[in-house]
């Protein structure tokens, strides 16, 4: 459920965490995002950085400058501004990421693990079986079809999590147990309902199918897209997956490591809310 | 500001990073943690002790301490844990200015009390800053110098240093007094998720003690103790929650927040992830944090509830403490 109010919580003497529902929803996840929003351009004195999450945010605060309770009120007034009836427009960028699918890599990772771990089903097929798939053209297609939204970012540098914005491109998966020791850089799988796209070599549990050759962080900032930041993307980002060969994949790879890859990115549009729910709809009669 | 080379590495020590205040402030939406110094109070009065301003970038050095040959003329001070500094075979004192001559070479060995040293340099270390911290990252190889802890070779520059440096000592009641014995008191503060434990559960954790796994490092602190019990909500809560009754849909991790994953209890330090799918039920206030930089695995923890306005008033106090005027006086 979404709440009426938002609940707080404190998390010490320095941070706050909002809650604004217990689901994990795109709209919920809208309505973080355009809370953080409106926070940001309160610009609060004592205020000092935002996590926005799923269901929730954690506000960093200078309890010399603002109260928690100060916060709290403040929050709470934007949040019925913020969730009124009006459309809201968020800065919204759209990222092309290239992949190749069913990639030699993660599959030489998914084989060490049934032959070290657990001779678990192979994540494409696992994928395909439980989300009635015809197999795996059927899943690059589909995976490869909507956009999708940088719902949250964290716990590594960069890691994102995506939801897709058309339903009928949803897929699920349970994550590994036990979790992997390593996954490949740059390697896309699917927990629960959430798309991400490993930063770096790292411990992982959701299922792998993919992998692109494109950086999502880089802590040389040694390619144009990574002068303001070492990562990527921001919460409120749209993704689309660009489905490549090995070819193409060695190519940019190549770009890449001479530092000359450029991201493909369009950063002129915004994404209003209203219009993507009135196209929802449309979508949800036809299902 | 120009910078000039002032040490050059000879040994590194266990886990030595150039630290930073606040840390790296602004990204952490993306997944980059603060860092900055686990003993906060330690590494503020070392800086007062060289004349910097108390947030300036200075060394942290973990269990055992780094080998130093000074490139210059300059002044030191170093501070938290006892780690026998001795500058060219002669004995270091703690908590105090010391001229450093060119040439000569600082020692330092394992701790004896305590976990972290620091070490200040007039000046102030002048890497370059990442993200607008010097902060060292090194899980991920951001900041410090190019990523990671230093290593043995490294030359480190400091910042030029404006007014002559007078010598000085911090009061002995105003440093931080690193508990010695078994068990180490902590406070804590309720929340953000303690209604997930209830009544009982909260009563429980805050009966025990915890001992301090050796899987510990700047990340998180592990903890071993009794089982933890959890209120229904725990349980009775939708599957995107995860399967776990320490599950939660993944949301932003405060720093000291005391994570529950599984029935293993991880206090979040300076360098821990930015979010994750686990309850904290409650969170280790600002000015206590020093006292978890400092404890050493084996010891244990017993956590003690303070309100939220006794954790404001115990950071009001620390930060008075943490100035030249209050803490210093001449040598």
């Amino acid at each position: 459920m979404i709440y009426e109010k938002p609940r707080f919580y404190p998390a010490g003497d320095r941070y706050i965490e909002v809650e604004l529902g217990n689901e994990m929803s795109f709209d919920l996840n809208i309505a973080v995002h355009a809370l953080a929003a409106a926070i940001r351009a309160a610009d609060l004195p004592g205020i000092i950085e935002l996590i926005p999450e799923m269901a929730s945010m954690q506000i960093s605060y200078d309890a010399d400058r603002i109260s928690f309770a100060d916060v709290s009120r403040e929050v709470e007034r934007l949040y019925t501004v913020s969730s009124g009836s009006g459309d809201i427009e968020l800065e919204s960028r759209l990222i092309n990421i290239p992949v190749l699918y069913f990639d030699p890599w993660s599959e030489a990772c998914i084989a060490e693990y049934r032959s070290r771990v657990t001779d678990k089903t192979e994540d494409p097929e696992l994928l395909c079986a439980l989300n009635n798939l015809a197999g795996r053209s059927h899943l690059r297609r589909l995976h490869a079809t909507p956009e999708y939204w940088v719902a949250a970012l964290g716990f590594w540098p960069g890691l994102c999590s995506l939801m897709p914005l058309d339903p009928r491109a949803r897929i699920v998966a349970p994550k590994y147990n036990p979790p992997r020791s390593w996954t490949p850089k740059g390697a896309i799988g699917i927990g629960g309902a959430i798309t991400c796209i490993y930063p770096d070599r790292t411990p992982g549990g959701y299922q792998i199918f993919a992998r692109t050759p494109v950086p999502i962080w880089d802590r040389e900032q040694k390619l144009r897209a990574f002068r303001e930041s070492l990562a990527l993307f921001r919460p409120g980002d749209r993704v689309r997956f660009i489905p490549i060969e090995r070819e193409e994949y060695d190519y940019i790879e190549a770009k890449v490591s001479d530092g000359t890859y450029e991201h493909s990115m369009v950063d002129y549009q915004k994404f209003s809310i209203a219009n993507y729910r009135k196209w929802l709809s449309k979508v949800e009669l036809g299902v | 500001m120009i910078s000039r080379p002032f040490f050059e590495v000879v040994e590194p020590g266990l886990e030595t990073s150039v630290q930073e205040l606040p840390g790296r402030i602004g990204h952490w939406e993306q997944g980059f943690p603060p860092s900055g110094p686990a003993d906060v109070w330690s590494f503020r009065l070392a800086n007062l002790l060289v004349g910097n301003d108390r947030d300036a970038a200075a060394l942290e050095c973990q269990f055992l301490g780094p080998t130093l040959r000074f490139l210059q003329d300059g002044v030191i001070a170093v501070t938290g844990a006892e780690m026998t500094p001795r500058l060219d075979g002669e004995a270091v004192a703690l908590w105090q200015t010391v001229s450093v001559r060119r040439g000569q070479v600082l020692t330092t060995g394992g701790g004896r009390t305590g976990a972290r040293m620091y070490i200040a340099f007039a000046g102030g270390i002048d890497t370059p800053p990442v993200l607008g911290s010097r902060a060292t990252f090194h899980m991920a190889g951001v900041g410090g110098v190019e990523g990671f802890a230093i290593k043995a070779g490294q030359v480190l520059p400091v910042g030029q240093v404006t007014a002559p440096v007078t010598s000085h000592q911090a009061i002995p009641e105003m440093r931080p007094e690193i508990e010695t014995g078994k068990r180490v008191a902590v406070e804590v503060v309720a929340g953000p998720n303690d209604d997930w434990l209830g009544e009982e559960g909260v009563a429980g954790f805050l009966a025990a003690d915890w001992t301090v796994l050796a899987q510990s490092n700047r990340t998180g602190m592990r903890l071993k103790g009794p089982t933890i019990t959890f209120a229904p909500r725990a349980y009775d809560k939708l599957p995107e929650h995860g399967q776990d009754p320490a599950n939660i849909l993944d949301h932003g991790y405060p720093v000291g927040g005391i994570n529950v994953a599984g029935q293993t209890p991880i206090v979040l330090l300076q360098d821990a992830p930015s979010t994750g799918g686990f309850i904290n039920p409650f969170t280790v206030p600002s000015a206590a944090l020093w006292k978890l930089g400092q404890i050493r695995p084996g010891q244990q923890i017993r956590f003690k509830a303070i309100t939220l306005d006794e954790a404001h008033e115990m950071r009001r106090r620390q930060d008075r403490i943490c100035t030249a005027d209050q803490a210093l006086r001449p040598i």
